[in-house]
């Protein structure tokens, strides 16, 4: 039972994620491979709030929300003058860079050897300390994430987001603001990673750096990939089925010491034979 | 208003691009609630003279005046706004979307345009989206493309796609327009929609700005032919006048240097 629990809040948390890098990447086009260190930097802000008694996790979490937001923005304003390809080797640095700082800022991270021992959440006073209820707040967030997809996808703010991909010049002749609107993606997206690493802080109790590299970002966006890119069944898809990818392996009697190999190798086949042979992913509209 | 001022006029346009002197010294202006023709051989400059009224291109040296006031120096939202808006040679329309939302993404003023008012206020989001489907729906029917409102772009014939850059550049409002050859590549019944589509709209009180290359096609919709040549304003007058001048026909269809 604590097994299925354990499946079910992390891939809702994955939700939470898969829908911030649909966002960005699915939906405006902003090739980024730095995700997974936005959702690190939410993670360490609740877990250092929590571990040194800072703040209660509501507040916590929305200072990990504030964080990531403006953090997003910052990193993906190279987007606007780098475009496409060149833009996806900025952002490989920044997961660099963002993997040496959880690695090496032993003050607040803990270093490589991470971060242990972060209190469990609280709901103003009620305590969350089981995985049911875990499961009950994760699940309730990702449903909410899941229905402000819905809204930005279904308002006039998606249109120009979805329109933004295809031609930026021509949004900008149709008298949009180019700048403005990737902004403000980049915000929404930041917002929806910072709860995500919140979430996964509080949960797992203990994060170390090799959640948040390079590796975790690429998983994130084969969970898009495969599972639908610009959609929002997509993005729940997605995450379910590749978190619960590692338990389906297990089944198969792999020897330990290729077992990880070969899940990174299974995932980069996959990331290519969806682009092969069905780009729009599983619950893609085919275009 | 004054009667003097000029409705758009152009001062001293230079842009150099590396070794290519692209307008040189341009000047030209023109009045309202008319078709003006732009028409010159390849690399007269007809598309910089877009780019740069538009915003999209900053201009080495001179000015642009709309309604006598200076739009030199500001972006292509602004310039949208102040009432002059472009259409584009390769189209520029959105593949993934519906022609409705291609019309729809270029209406003004739309509530839930940014996420704060599409998430806190849904419902006042909505309104007004049904609102600008209503607009876009209109527009499409004005340029006569209302049964394809929920096609996606892809899957229009060349003819629709050039009518729906028309529709799209209708619903920014804009009352100049500026449409990079808006005819090119078609034909028969296409063409001739097109051509009553811009009289029409000329009737209608939207002046316009045309690059057009076929002589033909200048002939039945100009007002006015501005002739430009190496990014410079070679002449200026009726279309009758510009085609009997032997020495612009020998630019023009000649090559003369």
């Amino acid at each position: 039972m604590d097994y299925l629990f354990s499946y079910l809040i992390l891939a809702s948390i994955f939700v939470i994620l898969g829908l911030s890098t649909n966002l960005l990447v699915g939906v405006v086009g902003i090739f980024s491979v730095s995700q997974a260190a936005i959702f690190g930097v939410g993670a360490y802000t609740v877990g250092y709030a929590l571990s040194n008694d800072i703040m209660g996790f509501v507040p916590a979490l929305a200072l990990a929300a504030v964080v990531c937001l403006v953090l997003n923005v910052l990193i993906t304003l190279p987007s606007l003058r780098v475009s496409g390809d060149y833009f996806v080797v900025t952002s490989f640095g920044i997961q660099l860079l963002a993997t040496a700082a959880f690695t090496n800022w032993d003050a607040i991270t803990g270093g490589a050897s991470g971060m242990a021992g972060i209190p469990t959440a609280d709901l103003f006073g009620l305590p969350i300390d089981t995985s049911l209820k875990t499961l009950i707040l994760t699940a309730c967030v990702a449903c909410l994430a899941c229905f402000a997809f819905r809204l930005v996808m279904r308002s006039p703010f998606g249109r120009l987001l979805m329109a933004l991909r295809e031609d930026e010049l021509a949004v900008a002749a149709a008298g949009r603001q180019v700048l403005r609107a990737k902004v403000e993606a980049a915000a929404l997206a930041g917002v929806f990673a910072g709860v995500a690493g919140g979430l996964y802080a509080v949960y797992l109790s203990f994060i170390d750096p090799s959640t948040f590299d390079l590796d975790a970002s690429v998983l994130l966006l084969t969970m898009v990939v495969l599972g639908g890119a610009r959609t929002l069944a997509g993005s729940i898809v997605g995450p379910f089925v590749v978190v619960a990818l590692p338990q389906l392996l297990s089944l198969i009697d792999l020897p330990t010491a290729i077992a990880a190999s070969a899940r990174q190798g299974i995932y980069g086949v996959l990331l290519v034979a969806f682009m092969l042979f069905r780009p729009q992913g599983l619950m893609g509209r085919k275009i | 208003m004054a009667s003097d001022q000029t409705y758009l006029s152009v001062k001293s346009m230079s842009k150099r691009f590396g070794g290519l002197q692209a307008l040189n010294d341009c000047t030209f202006s023109i009045d309202s609630g008319k078709i003006i023709c732009l028409v010159g051989p390849n690399g007269a400059g007809k598309t910089t003279i877009f780019n740069a009224i538009t915003g999209f291109l900053k201009l080495d040296q001179g000015s642009v005046f709309f309604r006598g006031n200076g739009l030199t120096g500001i972006g292509p939202q602004k310039i949208v706004r102040a009432g002059i808006a472009r259409t584009f040679q390769n189209l520029r329309l959105f593949g993934d979307l519906t022609a409705l939302e291609n019309v729809a993404s270029a209406v003004p003023n739309q509530f839930g345009e940014e996420p704060l008012g599409a998430l806190f206020r849904p419902i006042h989001t909505a309104r007004s989206q049904r609102k600008t489907r209503e607009t876009a729906r209109g527009i499409l029917e004005e340029v006569g493309l209302a049964d394809q409102a929920e096609a996606f772009v892809r899957n229009l014939s060349y003819g629709e796609q050039k009518l729906l850059c028309i529709a799209r550049v209708l619903a920014t409002g804009a009352e100049l327009l500026l449409l990079d050859e808006p005819t090119s590549g078609l034909s028969g019944d296409a063409l001739e929609k097109v051509m009553v589509l811009l009289r029409r709209l000329r009737d209608e009180g939207r002046s316009q700005l045309v690059v057009e290359h076929n002589t033909r096609v200048v002939q039945q919709i100009a007002d006015e032919v501005l002739f430009l040549h190496q990014g410079h304003l070679m002449a200026q007058g009726t279309p009758e006048a510009i085609m009997a001048d032997p020495k612009l026909a020998e630019i023009y269809f000649g090559g003369a240097l």
